[in-house]
């Protein structure tokens, strides 16, 4: 099975050489469970392809594996480029699945939380081998500096890979954008709400910039 | 023998890279932990196609099996009480709440090792055969035949027990008779363990005389005068385990049966990925995970865990 897939993918790798002038640059979407990853993915898969990629939800680990899109064309000012979305797993260094025994039995809870466990192991995966870039989703009404965002970023940036920064939700009150630019200065970051569509436009223009 | 294929039963080593990508033999990701032990070279070669059925046999339907069990796993803990009877008791029912709530699949390689340790560290002691000595010396020597040929019927030979009452009682006096070994075995200066002999007599010989050839079956066979005879007409796979010619571990059992506490953290010593902290809660090393080509996710909380290759993912995401 792992062959075939390998021979499909690289096969429509090869097909996509042929079309276009480089392959899609794989942009994997991280971040901290619930800040609006896969809100984000499906917002820009919907821009521009039609289809959505996950399910979305307020009950945080919702996506427990990663998923992809595979090119997804996103024009901006005369200028077109290609991308594949991963929206991954939401990172954590502690799952419980406590948390989700507000909105579901407790087996169905732990078996949450056992795949949220997995889908971390995955995600950290995706990162090590299978991304050109990195798009760091942040709820920009949480704290950002936190061991995880601190280690995920020191990793992005000792593989060199480009990265954005997204403070999402920024139709929320308690909102700051400002605290998130200042935990990490040296990374551009982009204020949006990708629920409700806002600022999508600077979104795109910095896709392209960064990933075309 | 710490790891082991839950597909297929191949076993590796402790510390074995061989399984990060899969088991070589049925290509099955999904593994089980068991404690690293003193024995874990004899696991290893014990013929894997015996497990199943042995192993089911051996805890459902033969209660000498348990007591070995359990027997060896608490020997270590009896070394600071070594007196005799509520011990053997509270471990009677230890034995069956440890049965019921390990799975099959986790229990049996616990039950091999520790019937190894047993086997293992019993035999080479000779104190152990002199209670063992007492009554089989008095039986005739076909008693190994007449175990064979069942335990409830065979009443005939036994000339002062009655085997109806036996069975009620076999359990403790089972019990009891293993424990009498057990100190011997372990507290060789102990005088009181020959003592404990005349308190029950006849429980003692009952339990000996009929579930002991299990046992007996070892330290007979290495210190008295029939050990062809023993295994030659040894009824049960398992009893291979026993053989001490599959190798001795001089060194004791560390201590009681370990606990799937013990053994995450085994396991998490080894693969650092994840910590299951309880069912439910894990933490994540987050590092560990990155830096790693294949992830050991010990998910299934009976001691059994999953090795995810990286391939498996791609297939889902293809």
């Amino acid at each position: 099975m792992g062959l075939f897939t390998e021979l499909k993918d690289s096969i429509s790798r090869v097909t996509d050489r042929l079309f276009s002038e480089q392959e899609p640059k794989r942009i994997g979407i991280y971040g901290p469970p619930n800040a609006g990853k896969t809100t984000l993915a499906n917002r820009i898969a919907r821009d521009w392809t039609g289809d959505a990629i996950g399910t979305e939800s307020h009950i945080p680990h919702e996506t427990r594996r990663a998923r992809r899109k595979e090119n997804v064309e996103i024009e901006r000012n005369g200028k077109t480029v290609t991308i594949d979305i991963v929206d991954t797993p939401g990172v954590t260094t502690k799952v419980d699945y406590e948390e989700f025994t507000d909105e579901m039995d407790e087996d169905d809870a732990i078996r949450r939380s056992r795949e949220a466990t997995e889908g971390v192991a995955e995600a950290m995966h995706w990162l090590r081998e299978d991304v050109d870039g990195v798009i760091y989703v942040l709820d920009s009404a949480e704290d950002p500096i936190t061991q995880v965002n601190t280690m995920l970023i020191g990793i992005i940036e000792s593989r060199d890979l480009p990265v954005l920064i997204f403070a999402n939700k920024i139709d929320l009150d308690d909102s700051s954008v400002k605290r998130i630019e200042d935990a990490f200065p040296q990374h551009k970051t982009v204020p949006l709400s990708a629920k409700e569509g806002e600022n999508m436009d600077e979104v795109y223009e910095n896709i392209a910039e960064y990933f075309g | 023998m710490p790891h082991e294929c839950t597909n297929c039963g191949r076993t590796f080593p402790d510390g074995s890279k061989e399984m990060l990508s899969g088991c070589p033999d049925c290509g099955g990701n999904k593994f089980q932990f068991t404690p690293a032990s003193p024995s874990s070279g004899v696991g290893s070669e014990s013929p894997s196609p015996d497990r199943p059925t042995a192993g089911d046999d051996a805890t459902s339907t033969d209660p000498s099996f348990a007591t070995d069990d359990t027997a060896a796993s608490d020997r270590a803990s009896r070394s600071g009480s070594p007196r005799g009877r509520s011990d053997a008791a509270n471990r009677l029912e230890k034995s069956d709440v440890s049965t019921r709530e390990w799975p099959e699949t986790a229990r049996r390689p616990e039950d091999r090792s520790s019937a190894t340790d047993d086997a293992e560290s019993g035999s080479p002691s000779s104190s152990r055969n002199a209670p063992t000595s007492t009554s089989s010396g008095s039986r005739p020597p076909a008693s190994d035949s007449s175990w064979i040929s069942g335990t409830g019927n065979s009443s005939s030979d036994d000339d002062s027990v009655d085997r109806s009452t036996l069975a009620e009682t076999e359990e403790s006096a089972q019990a009891d008779a293993r424990s009498e070994m057990i100190s011997n075995d372990e507290l060789p200066p102990v005088s009181g363990s020959s003592s404990k002999v005349d308190d029950t007599p006849h429980a003692r010989s009952d339990a000996e005389s009929e579930f002991d050839t299990d046992s007996s079956t070892d330290t007979s066979s290495g210190g008295e005068s029939e050990p062809t005879v023993d295994t030659g007409t040894d009824p049960a796979p398992e009893r291979d385990d026993h053989d001490p010619e599959h190798g001795r571990v001089v060194s004791e059992p560390s201590g009681e049966k370990p606990s799937i506490d013990e053994l995450r953290e085994e396991l998490n010593e080894q693969f650092e990925s994840i910590k299951i902290v309880s069912p439910g809660q894990y933490e994540l090393n987050l590092m560990e995970l990155y830096n790693r080509e294949e992830y050991i996710i010990s998910l299934q909380e009976d001691g059994r865990y999953v090795i995810d290759v990286p391939d498996s993912w791609r297939d889902g995401d293809g």
